[in-house]
């Protein structure tokens, strides 16, 4: 619907005032050159398959995006009134770019795209979400994942 | 979750939308763009596009003078600007009453389906209701009632839902043919122009005053973006 810029109040400051958590560290894990690379994607847009139960509202909770999935089957319940959607709507890979993944490993760019992406409801307090990283976090590294594209909406 | 995934030993790197939320929280490695909420690759159906878009984000994996490294993407996507010879594939009378939506949502449909055929996708879905029943299902909450459906818990819910599908429908239909208009041009028409756009805006009036508090919420938050609400 618009650029953060674009919305207007109070939503824009509501947006801008969403509470962030302050890390008193800043991780910064190295890897190998991208061609050697598994990359996931993690989309807050509580994406699911068609004829799955939405997120609800303020959920913490991760759900899995098998890359088998087919991308007509997918869904976005994070509903919001800001957001565009005519891009989503003609083409899922302005969110998640499996796709666009998928034709990096084939040129070599990257190593290699992983089996399972995952995907939480954006605007939920990051506190919540914990359980959630330990999760996908433990999944994405059984799955020998070492680079991580978060694509929040 | 950048952080966190960091900390858990994965190295992460953000597309990023809301430049605060990166002040803030300061990602190891993030790519601000300058795209809409909702799309952070950019421009639908341009490969080479969503392509630079995120390798500029993956490059940054392969930096060593972090934490932090920021970066912005220099351009804007291509229909983030209104097309002025875009002919809305959908031709509807000036809208009438919210009562007779059914006759302007069959009028709709035919540009739906043709959506579909082209793009082999839809959005449609939250609702888990059949098109056919949308119509009775809304106007019914116009006159107080609050039904809900099998597929959502709550008369608030199922809605809330099914108003996202009737924006879902429509913003397909009437892009089903010809190049993209700007996301501007098909909230514009969809808002002013039909039907749709003004039983969205009675909904949410019915639900701001009803009792229902989860529908009040939903109604107030979920139905229509401030720049179209009446007054």
């Amino acid at each position: 619907m618009a650029r953060i810029e674009d919305i207007p109040e109070p939503t824009r400051t509501g947006v801008d005032a969403i509470p962030c958590p302050a890390f008193e560290t800043t991780p910064f894990v190295a890897g190998p050159p991208l061609a050697q690379r598994r990359v996931a994607i993690v989309s807050s847009a509580a994406l699911i398959h068609r004829g799955d139960k939405p997120f609800p509202f303020g959920s913490g909770e991760c759900r899995a995006v098998p890359s088998a999935w087919a991308t007509g089957d997918i869904l976005i319940s994070h509903v919001s009134i800001n957001f565009d959607r005519a891009g989503f709507q003609r083409d899922i890979n302005v969110v998640y770019p499996i796709d666009r993944l998928r034709d990096l490993a084939a040129d070599g760019t990257i190593g290699s795209v992983a089996d399972t992406h995952y995907t939480v409801m954006g605007s939920t307090d990051p506190a919540a979400m914990e359980e959630s990283a330990d999760i996908i976090a433990a999944a994405l590294h059984a799955d020998n994942v070492n680079a991580v594209v978060l694509a929040p909406v | 979750m950048a952080h966190m995934l960091e900390e858990r030993g994965l190295p992460t790197t953000v597309l990023a939308l809301v430049l605060s939320q990166v002040v803030k929280t300061r990602p190891p490695r993030a790519v601000m763009t300058p795209f809409m909420l909702g799309r952070p690759l950019g421009e639908p159906n341009d490969a080479a596009f969503q392509r630079r878009v995120l390798l500029q984000a993956l490059r940054l994996l392969e930096r060593t003078d972090g934490p932090v490294i920021l970066e912005h993407f220099p351009d804007d996507n291509p229909s983030w600007f209104d097309r002025p010879d875009w002919v809305p594939a959908v031709t509807l009378p000036a809208p009438g009453a919210v009562t007779d939506w059914q006759a302007e949502l069959d009028r709709v449909l035919p540009a739906w389906e043709r959506f579909k055929a082209r793009f082999g996708r839809t959005t449609v879905g939250l609702s888990g209701q059949p098109v056919g029943d949308w119509a009775a299902f809304a106007l019914s909450f116009l006159t107080g009632a609050l039904p809900t459906v099998p597929a959502h818990d709550t008369p608030a819910l199922a809605l809330r839902f099914l108003c996202d599908d009737i924006k879902a429908l429509y913003g397909e239909a009437v892009q089903a043919d010809g190049p993209p208009p700007s996301a501007r041009q098909i909230d514009t028409w969809f808002w002013r122009q039909t039907v749709a756009g003004k039983l969205l805006i009675a909904l949410r009036g019915a639900a701001m005053v009803s009792e229902n508090n989860a529908l009040k919420t939903v109604g107030g938050r979920f139905f229509v973006p401030a720049p179209f609400l009446p007054g």
